[in-house]
């Protein structure tokens, strides 16, 4: 990926934020269309850039962090494209758009400063069909979790205006009600921990056949089952004693942190096999 | 002689009801009035009449609009057979462009009583239909009253003007819809059968919701409401346990103190499981205690937040009418261009339309003889008609673009040329839609 290119896709991602948050402020209905359009160019745009690192180092592209994380900004907005688009949910891309810009704006930085040094190039043992498989799921679950994250953080919104008497400005007619924003971040919780529970498996499996073991104890592992155990106990909570609406939303946002910082802290704190250099 | 379009009317902020009830028409009355008018006042060349609950309107042309404008006044005393005093202080007279500003602020319902209510432009429609019927609209109606259809279109898609709630029940509805997604596995109880709890029954029963539960004071009330609405009555005294299957509850009782509280509610939202409970307190006092709305996933809105949510809908509707008036200044110019015989666009549409038309009957008519031939002799028929009506409406637009050079000739150009060409204004191309943008939910109170 060429800086022009790069800085491409960047502008890209961040008209779309700046258009998604405008139509909250504005509320014209040409607004939103372009948040939606620029979103696409960008994730379009953006997968060109990811294929053309793969072909140059002929591995799949997360060889450090800053791949990882521009792989997991791509996903996530192609995965909140799709759900604008079926769902009828634009009002998301007010917290989705922004986060898939500063995710690829740091992505980008990783990037500028490891092409100082020599790009890292992926290790023999780590080339293997594993990698795909349990990178891609990993990420895609993470996905489900910022998409589940935008929803919640939309639905805290609602709720208040609707609690403070607020509600019901003749612009928000076409806004999806609460129920249906609490019904879509149980499934995309449902679906981002049913991906991260694949991958952790995958993983296991994999760490098997290279290492002969299938668990290290390292940062990434005991951080990657936390963050599972507080998926599950959100979604348990759910299933028994039907915690939803506000609480859910709220704990969701709770938990999302509590994946961003590990996710940001481990990744340059230790970088184990996981991380930057593939000890 | 310049024609002028003007308009003599009272509406709801001129005259009180008792007034507009005695010039009002129905529509059935209305061609046979036109046609009076006429025979009235020979001065006027086209005339329609709009008479809705809150305006009784005459859209007229005539060359001396002061003076027609008198005689018009005069004609509806006799024909109503009211007094001309009883309601000439109410009298308002618009004329020229002003006049034509009026007709667009009506039909775009900047002049209604609920600003951007959807019914008036149907009305306005079946006004010009109704007109059309008494064969009594003339060119300048005819580009007047579709304009004023189209400024009231533009208005409708470029602003927010009719959307929001102007009604209790039906801000209470679409506070349902924010909080609710499917309403058929929704249930809605009312405590107390109040009408303003049974318009807002109604409405959500309208919008989907299958089950409903009525508890009244009087359980004969209850059970014949339920009837009606195809629900159940449940006697008031026994109304606890139904509560955890509620979802919404509509309060109406007239109490001395509120019957339901924070207490009463630990169990029923831990045994919901926490699904979302709408709580419309219609009371006054109030039924539920304001308490309420702070527990987890519930929504309590009484009388005053309704009124509140509709207010806010009113100042809202006002300011996008600001943006409205804009639209229609701008329409109002384009159409003062075509008054002034500059703007031949909608005439030459117009000729070329009813060429057209002459041509595709032609060919219809000869459909039997024409479907015999070999297709390409076919095409050759439709070519050379094809061509004809092209030569023919070149001439016409060549003559008419040398008279344009003077604003007066190209008036009277365009003029002539409508009434040798376009047989049947009417019947314009300009379809008249029916009234499918009205709003059911919307009622005016």
């Amino acid at each position: 990926m060429s800086p022009v290119f790069q800085t491409l896709i960047l502008v890209c991602y961040g008209l779309s934020a700046i258009f998604f948050v405008a139509d909250r402020l504005r509320h014209e209905a040409r607004l939103v269309s372009i948040g939606v359009i620029a979103l696409a160019a960008g994730a379009i745009l953006h997968a060109f850039g990811i294929a053309a690192i793969g072909i140059d180092s002929g591995a799949f592209p997360v060889a450090d962090f800053g791949e990882t994380l521009s792989f997991l900004a791509w996903l996530t907005a192609l995965a909140g494209l799709v759900m604008i688009v079926r769902s009828r949910m634009a009002v998301v891309g007010v917290f989705l758009a922004p986060a898939v810009t500063v995710a690829f704006a740091a992505a980008s930085i990783l990037r500028f400063q490891q092409l100082e040094q020599s790009r890292i190039v992926l290790p023999e043992t780590l080339r293997s069909v594993w990698l795909p498989i349990h990178v891609t799921l990993a990420i895609l679950g993470y996905a489900m979790f910022v998409l589940a994250a935008s929803v919640s953080v939309v639905y805290l919104a609602y709720e208040r205006r609707l609690k403070g008497k607020r509600a019901l400005g003749p612009i928000e007619d076409g806004t999806p009600s609460l129920e249906k924003l609490d019904r879509i971040n149980y499934q995309l919780l449902g679906w981002g921990f049913a991906m991260l529970s694949l991958a952790i498996i995958t993983g296991a499996i994999w760490a098997d056949a290279t290492w002969g073991h299938f668990w290290s104890w390292e940062p990434v592992e005991s951080w990657s089952l936390v963050i599972w155990i507080l998926y599950a106990a959100l979604i348990e909570s759910r299933l028994t004693v039907g915690w939803r609406g506000r609480r859910a939303a709220a704990l969701t946002i709770v938990v999302f942190t509590v994946l961003v910082g590990s996710f940001i802290g481990v990744n340059l704190m230790y970088p184990g096999k996981h991380g930057g250099n593939f000890g | 002689m310049e024609q002028s379009i003007f308009i003599v009317g009272i509406n709801h902020r001129s005259a009180p009801v008792r007034v507009r009830e005695r010039l009002a028409y129905s529509d059935a009355d209305i061609p046979a009035a036109l046609r009076r008018l006429r025979e009235a006042a020979p001065a006027i060349t086209e005339a329609a009449l709009l008479s809705t609950c809150n305006r009784v309107e005459l859209i007229a042309v005539a060359t001396d609009p002061e003076k027609a404008a008198d005689s018009t006044i005069a004609f509806l005393a006799s024909d109503r057979d009211v007094e001309v005093a009883t309601f000439a202080d109410a009298i308002y007279r618009h004329a020229g462009l002003d006049a034509a500003r009026h007709l667009f602020r009506v039909g775009a319902s900047l002049d209604s009583m609920v600003v951007g209510e959807p019914q008036i432009l149907g009305q306005l429609k079946s006004t010009y239909s109704l007109a059309a019927e008494a064969a009594t609209v003339g060119p300048v109606l005819h580009r007047a009253f579709h304009k004023a259809f189209s400024v009231a279109k533009r208005v409708r898609k470029g602003t927010l003007i009719g959307h929001g709630s102007v009604s209790v029940s039906s801000a209470a509805v679409k506070l349902a819809r924010q909080i609710f997604d499917t309403l058929s596995d929704k249930t809605v109880m009312l405590m107390g059968a109040g009408k303003m709890a049974e318009l807002t029954a109604r409405h959500l029963k309208a919008i989907g919701i299958q089950s409903l539960l009525i508890a009244s004071r009087t359980f004969d009330r209850a059970v014949v409401l339920a009837r009606e609405l195809g629900g159940t009555a449940v006697p008031l005294d026994s109304y606890r346990p139904y509560l955890k299957m509620v979802d919404v509850l509509i309060g109406s009782l007239s109490l001395a103190k509120p019957i339901l509280g924070p207490d009463d509610f630990e169990a029923v939202i831990k045994e919901r499981r926490y699904r979302p409970m709408f709580l419309i307190d219609l009371g006054v006092p109030r039924n539920f205690d304001e308490r309420l709305n702070a527990m987890e996933n519930v929504y309590l809105y009484d009388i005053d937040d309704l009124g509140a949510v509709v207010m806010q809908t009113r100042g809202e509707r006002e300011r996008e009418a600001e943006k409205a008036e804009q639209i229609v200044a701008l329409e109002l110019e384009s159409f003062a261009r075509w008054l002034a015989g500059l703007d031949l666009v909608p005439t030459i549409k117009d000729i070329r339309y009813s060429i057209d038309r002459l041509r595709d009957v032609e060919l219809e008519r000869n459909r039997g003889w024409l479907s015999a031939l070999e297709p390409a002799a076919r095409e050759r028929v439709e070519l050379m008609t094809r061509s004809l009506t092209n030569k023919l409406m070149h001439r016409i637009l060549s003559g008419l673009r040398r008279s344009g050079e003077s604003a007066p000739d190209s008036a009277a150009a365009a003029d002539l040329a409508r009434q040798l060409l376009i047989d049947d204004l009417a019947a314009g191309h300009d379809e008249i839609e029916g009234t499918d943008d009205n709003d059911p939910e919307e009622e005016l109170d």
